[in-house]
This record gives C-alpha cells, structure tokens and sequence, in this order.
C-alpha cells in the first residue's frame, strides 16, 4: 500500500471504532438514566454500613466505601505477597525434587503437579477451606498454646489468622507452586549439560555447583516465568470471594450488590489490576537487573 | 542365582534412592508420611465415606437439569465431539475429511446450539436447565472455537506495520491480560447487559461465552506472536521468491507453522479454559463445580464435601490429562511431519 | 540473442556508509550461465537477491526478463518477476509442514492457479527428474541434505521459471552430498536453463559456466571466461582468491 493509503486505512479503522464505542456508550447513558443510577463517585464517601471480618487498619461499618476498598486492597496485597513468598518456596523445593537424582521424591513431585495442575483452583481453595478448615475439630492441634490449628484458623506464637485467610494463603501457594516448580524445571533443563559434566569435573560438590554454576546460568531463563507466575496469583487471589474472604474483588461485589454502581466498581477494579501489574512487573524487572547486572550468586 | 538378581536390585535401589545421608534420610521419612496417609485414607475410604451423593446425582453432574426425556440430545453433541477430536489426531486415510475437519469443528457449534436448545422439531430447553458436565463442555468449546480465530488475527494485527491497528491490539491484549478472569466473566454477565440497546438481551450463558472469548483470545494472541516470532525470515523469503502474495504467505506459512510451534501453549490455554469454566460458578451458571456445590448445600447431603470434592476432581483431572495426551500425541506426530 | 539480465549501474549502502554493492553491471542472455565467485561479505548474495527483489537497492535499474526495477520498491512488478524466476538457497529454506509434494505444488496451485492434477502430475514428474519421487509423501525433515536441495531445485523448477537464482546451493552440503546436487545442475544447463549461480565450487564453474564474475568488497573485479578466469586472472586480487580456494 502506498503512504496516503495507508493513513486513509487507519483512519477509516479509527472512526469505526468511535462509532462502535459511541454507540455502546449511548446505550449506557440510556440506559443508567433508565435506572435513575447516573455514573458519579460521590457515593464512595457515604458509610459502608457492612462488615468486614478482616481488617489490617481499623473498620467499622460507619466508615466510608472509600475505607472499605482500601481495606479490601489491603487484604489483596497481604494474601498476594504472604502467597508469593510461600508458593516460590514451594516451588523452588518440588522443583528441585524433580529435576533431581532421587526418584521417590521425583515420583511423588510429578504426582503432585498433575494433581494442582490438573483441577480447577477454585475446587481447590473449597477443598481448603471447607474440609482443610471448616471439617476440623475445635482442638485439631494444639501445642502447649504456641501452634493452634483448628476450625477458627491457625494460631502461631499470639500471630492469629483466619481461617479464610489460611485456607486462601495455603490453597494459592499449593497451586501457585506446581507452576513455579515447573518454571525452575524448565531453567535447570535449559543449563546445557556440558556444564554439570564440567563442574564435576572440577570437583565441585553437587550442591556447590548447583548453586554456583546451574542456578546462575539457568535464572535468566527463570525469572520471566517467575514474573508471569506472580502476576497469575495475583489474578487469581480475587477467588477469595468464594470462601468469603474480603479481598478487593469481594468488597467491590458487596457494595455493587448493595448501591448498583457497577460501572464505577469495575473501573476501580481495573484500576487496581492495573498498578498492582505495574508494582509487580516493576519488581521483578529491578530483580532482573540485579541479576544481570551483579551477577551476584558468583 | 536368586541371591544374584536380588543383590542387583539391591544395588539398583540403593543408587536411586539411599545415595547418601540426606537422602536416606529424605526416602525413609517419606516412605513413613506416604504410608501412613495410605493407611488413613484407606480406611476412610472403608469405613467412613458414603458415596451415594455421587452416585444418586450422576444425571445431575453430567446434564444438570435437563429434561429426562431429551438426555439424548447432550449425549450426542458430546459423542459427535469426541469422534471429531480423535480424527482430528489421528488422521482418517480420506483426504475429503481430512480437508473438511475444519469446517466439521465450526459446525460442532450450531450442531450444539441445535440439540441443546431445541427448535426445528426438537424440544425446546431453556438455557437455565443446562448443568453440569454438559455446560461446561459447551462453554469451553464454543470459547475456543471463537477464540482462536481471533486470537490469530491479534497476534497478526500487533505485528502489523500500521501504526493504529498495532497499538490498539496492543492495548487490548496486554490490558486482557492485566485483568483477573473472574472482573471480564463479571463484565460479561452484570455490565453487559447495560451496554446494550434496550429490548436486545442475551442469553447468560452465550454472554459467558463472549467474556472468556474475549479474555482467551488476547491469551491465545500472545502464544501465536512467539511461535510467528519463532519462524525464521527464511521461510517467509523462500515464499515470496516462490511468487506468493502475502496473504498467502500468511495463509500457507505463518498460520499453520505458528500454530504448530504454539501449540503446547494452546493445548494449556484450553486446558485452563476448561478449568476456568468453574469460576461462572460464583457467577450463577450451575455448571460441574456449580452443579456440586448447589448438591451441597441440599440438606440430605450435607458435610459430605469430600467425596463430592474427590469426584469433581477426578472429573476434571482426568478430561485434562486426556487433553494433554492428545495434544502430546498430535505434537510428535506433527514433529515427524 | 535475448537478453535475460540487464543490471546497469547499481548501488546499494549499509548504514555508516558502507557499500554493499558498488556500481555493479552485468548483463546474461538466453540459455547462459553466469558464475558470481568472491570471498565472504563481497556481496554476492546481497546482488544475487536483489534480481528477484529480496533485496532493495539505493541506484542504477536492473532489467529482469523485460521488467525494469529501480530503486522505488514497486512490488507489483516485483511479484511479476517472481513469478517468472526461481531461487534456491543456501539452506534449502523447504516449508517444514508440508510433504515433499506439497512443497512442490503449493506455489502452481496458488500463483498459477493450476489445477491440483495437473500441479501434481508436474511435480511428481519434477521428483522423477531429480531422481526422488519415492520421497513424495515424506516430509523435509525425513530427507538428507542433498535430497533437501533438490526437493528445492524441483521447486523452483514447478513454475516452470525463465531464470533460476542459486544462492549458495551446495555449502551448507555434507561434502559427499555435494555432487548429487551439481549434477542435477548441470543437467538443466544443458538443457539450456538461464542461470545464475553463487558458489565456490570451481569445478563446476569451470564445466558449466559461460561467464565468471569476481566480486570483492561490492564491486565487480573482473568478468571474464572461465579459461580465462581460472588460468590467467587479470587482476591480483582474483589470482589470491584462487590461490586461497586452491590450498
């Protein structure tokens, strides 16, 4: 195509486009006028007038809606990075396991990653929290008062959780690992396998050169997974809805349910995704760089 | 001789297993864990488990509420499905189906549409009786056969040389991304609603279907950019020296060779497609999740989440490793290819 | 006698001002074959391309078959010309998802719109020539090098073209593989095929072709016969390439 025909095209595109939108947004005024809802944000300063069970700052019904949502962002961000950290743990070790020399260990991490992998996440946080919590007894554990696991949550040293919020942590990281470990596989595998000949024969210990000349070279092949993983759990951490958990997705669904504002809640919501993307990707990336730049496991 | 061959197993266990203290250490604690967990949920299994809230509810899990009666209907379309899929893998000797296979999948849609809901002589069934495994198959199907065609054109749009139609399937695509699947399956069935002119209304469950086409789709875009990225420059030259236009380059290279450098990535697209149907669970669509938790909350079987737990998982656990086989099998015979 | 290739004055520039190619001309006719020797990144391959548009070009006109391309990439006249000539390459560049056959027939069925019994017969008696038509329903992974190429060679040959192009056709061959491919080449020179040939392979340059053109740094050096070229080198440049192939 020549030059002006080009632009024409894209011009063309262009005002379709409008048009398509115009259109779907004429039917919106129309349609909350119908409703006699309007689209304004000045409801977020009047009282929730719900509760919430979890709160890392003080609630109470009387605060605003605008509390409410910092607080149900609060309650995200405390699930995602309580996740984060346990899942890539996890994964680390089943991942190991499995690209390692022992084969009952390898067995039983292979099972456990068509197993997570396999079901739906949100069977799984179910199973968590309504067998793995809700069908214990009220002393299923209890070690001289420091560990308490029961149907109320996990008590550990006076720290007290929920059992909405154990069950979410332990059904996010369990999921989240089997990725992870399968992300650490890939990396190991991607090491040529000249490399393990030749650190043996150096002398180096397994575990010696594990982490000083695998690892170093397979975390450029890793961390780009490892991003896209975080950014999963994250994505899935709004599940929590469905054991009642009060996590951004579930306070923007009760205040739709009790106002009608879904337009409003929606673009909060997608506001939301979009920075805690950014943050996340943002970390990873200096991550990235530090490696790159330090390499400093050498 | 015996003595021989148990010694050689001897040695042979050892090597894999008790090499050196940590992992003997490793090996015995596991054996121990794996043992007694066997033995506890054996006799669970003997003793404590009622798996009548199963099997009384068979018909629900795999129709939902749909009529007795016309039960055939779901069971077609499924068979009609699954005989397609095994000729798509394995492929007949006639070179006309082989030819057709593509229009034989598209039409699996209104084929679907047709059985399910009735009309032109069959009895009509309101969406809102479609359950259980029926409706999750139907969701997932429909989704992807709409998604991966536009998936394809996304994927091609953000490698375009004009300038507008890069952006703008760059921001619809990273920004489907960005998002959690259940605020687009949210969208679809809450706001949708609102942007359409008044008296025009959609069916919720063909509304569930445009909201995972739209979040698959942008999933799907991104796989096939890296296996287009993964063809080298060679083959695009050595068809244009042949005289191919470039649509039919795209037609006769860049689609099939992407796709079958993609297709791991698809296969778990669609494996997550499958498991995400679960999410329009909390969204009022009683599908095989939706199914087993609205049996739950009966008070006949009430607190029996286990079993009914253990069998939707194995539900979904063995349809996707059935689907990361096929797509096992049909990547090697293509590598040989 | 026609004249196939007329090249005149070509130029073409990397960035920081470095020539690819550097004034070049040359002209063959009907039923030769020009031979384009010179060491590595003389710019050869970067000529050889740019007869059916692979390659841009910054001045000068080049005539292919009566089709005149200048430096404005005008596509339309560059699609008629591919129409009309073959290329193989160096890394036979076989579509990996389509049989051998399929390979053959997917540009007469789609550019010339050939019926798919007639593209087939064609092929089929293509692979014949080549000496691989037990190999037609296998695919390009299947095959050795050497039957890759001539799969190749049948390609090109498919649209029955009035030039064919052969960028390098027998380096990136196992040496023992190399010949199966010349001797297919041969076959179509005497058959009076119009060529143009990158390679180092002397001894077929020597047999085949009409003209040589030594190429260095993207300029032509010299352009002579083979006799000449091969016993009695005007330039010091041509005589130290041939002592450098000969070691």
């Amino acid at each position: 195509m020549k030059g002006d025909k080009i632009i024409f095209f894209q011009i063309i595109i262009i005002l379709l486009l409008i048009c398509l939108f115009g259109f779907l947004i004429n039917n919106l005024i129309i349609n909350l006028i119908r409703t006699d809802l309007g689209f304004n944000f000045s409801w977020l300063l009047k009282p929730a007038s719900f509760a919430l069970a979890e709160h890392a700052l003080p609630y109470s019904p009387s605060d605003s809606y605008a509390w409410a949502l910092l607080i149900g962002w609060l309650n995200s961000l405390k699930v995602i990075f309580v996740s984060l950290f346990l899942s890539t743990i996890l994964g680390i070790i089943i991942g190991l396991s499995r690209t390692g020399n022992n084969v009952l260990l390898k067995i039983i991490s292979s099972f456990y990653i068509t197993i997570i992998r396999q079901t739906p996440l949100l069977l799984q946080l179910m199973f968590w929290y309504f067998v793995g919590f809700l069908g214990l007894k009220n002393n299923f554990i209890n070690f001289t008062n420091l560990l308490k696991i029961n149907n109320q949550g996990i008590e550990f040293l006076g720290l007290s959780l929920t059992s909405e919020f154990s069950a979410l942590i332990i059904g996010l990281s369990v999921f989240t690992s089997a990725f992870i470990a399968e992300v650490i596989r890939g990396g190991i595998i991607s090491v040529p396998k000249g490399q393990w000949e030749s650190f043996r024969s150096l002398g180096l210990s397994e575990r010696n050169g594990l982490i000083r000349v695998i690892i170093p070279q397979a975390l450029p092949a890793i961390i780009p997974g490892l991003t896209s993983q975080y950014l999963n759990l994250a994505k899935n951490s709004t599940l929590a809805i469905a054991i009642g958990y009060s996590d951004i997705y579930a306070i923007n669904d009760t205040i739709i349910n009790q106002t009608g504002r879904a337009i409003e809640c929606f673009i909060i919501l997608l506001l939301t995704f979009l920075i805690l993307n950014l943050l996340i990707t943002n970390l990873m990336e200096t991550i990235n760089k530090f490696i790159n730049k330090k390499n400093f496991l050498y | 001789m015996h003595t021989k061959k148990i010694k050689k197993y001897i040695k042979k266990i050892r090597e894999i297993l008790f090499f050196n203290s940590l992992n003997n250490f490793l090996t015995i604690l596991l054996i121990f864990t794996i043992f007694l967990l066997s033995l506890q949920s054996f006799s669970w299994f003997i003793f404590n488990s009622k798996w009548s809230v199963v099997t009384t509810n068979i018909p629900l899990f795999a129709f939902g509420t749909f009529p007795e009666s016309q039960r055939w209907r779901p069971i077609t379309w499924i068979i009609s499905l699954l005989l397609i899929s095994v000729l798509s893998i394995i492929p007949p000797k006639w070179k006309w189906l082989r030819k057709n296979l593509l229009i034989a999948w598209i039409g699996m849609i209104p084929l679907g549409i047709f059985l399910l809901y009735g009309g032109l002589g069959l009895q009509s069934v309101m969406s809102r009786n479609f359950g259980g495994l029926t409706l999750t198959i139907l969701l997932t199907i429909c989704s992807s056969i709409f998604a991966l065609p536009i998936g394809i054109g996304l994927a091609f749009c953000r490698q375009s040389s004009l300038f507008v139609v890069k952006k703008l399937s760059s921001i619809y695509i990273d920004s489907m991304r960005a998002v959690p699947l259940i605020a687009v399956l949210f969208f679809g069935q809450l706001l949708i609603p609102l942007f359409l002119p008044l008296g025009l209304e959609i069916d919720r469950v063909w509304r569930a279907i445009f909201a995972f086409t739209l979040f698959v789709s942008a999933y799907i875009a991104e796989d096939i950019r890296g296996g287009l990225q993964a063809i080298p420059n060679t083959q695009i030259e050595s068809a244009k020296s042949l005289g191919l236009n470039q649509l039919q380059i795209i037609r006769f290279i860049l689609i099939p060779q992407s796709l079958q450098i993609a297709l791991p990535a698809l296969t778990n697209q669609a494996i997550g497609l499958f498991q995400n149907t679960s999410l329009m669970s909390i969204l009022g669509l009683v599908e095989l999740l939706g199914i087993g938790r609205s049996i739950l909350a009966n008070p006949k079987f009430i607190g029996q989440y286990i079993e009914v737990y253990i069998w939707l998982a194995s539900v979904y656990w063995i349809i996707c490793t059935i689907l990361a086989l096929m797509a096992k099998y049909l990547e090697k015979r293509l590598k040989i290819a | 006698m026609n004249t196939i290739i007329k090249v005149k004055n070509i130029s073409k520039s990397y960035s920081r001002g470095l020539l690819a190619l550097d004034n070049v001309s040359l002209k063959v006719n009907q039923g030769k074959v020009l031979v384009i020797m010179g060491p590595s990144g003389s710019g050869k391959s970067t000529l050889i391309r740019t007869f059916n548009g692979l390659e841009t070009f910054d001045a000068g006109e080049i005539d292919i078959l009566g089709i005149k391309i200048n430096s404005n990439y005008d596509e339309r006249r560059i699609q008629k010309i591919r129409k009309r000539v073959g290329m193989v390459f160096q890394q036979f560049n076989l579509f990996p998802h389509l049989s051998i056959l399929d390979n053959i027939t997917l540009a007469p069925l789609n550019v010339q719109k050939r019926t798919r019994i007639d593209a087939e017969e064609f092929g089929m008696y293509l692979l014949n020539q080549m000496g691989i038509s037990m190999h037609a329903g296998k695919y390009p992974s299947q095959l050795s090098g050497g039957e890759q190429q001539r799969v190749a060679i049948a390609r090109a040959l498919a649209l029955k073209p009035e030039l064919l192009l052969f960028d390098e056709p027998t380096s990136a061959l196992d040496p023992e593989r190399i010949n199966e491919v010349l001797d297919v080449m041969r076959k179509l020179a005497q058959d009076g095929m119009t060529m143009v040939v990158v390679t180092h392979e002397i001894n077929f340059a020597k047999d085949v072709s009409d003209q040589i053109l030594f190429m260095d740094s993207g300029k032509v050096i010299e352009t002579s016969t083979p006799d000449i070229f091969f016993s009695n080198a005007k330039h010091e440049r041509s005589r130290k390439f041939l002592n450098q192939l000969d070691k």
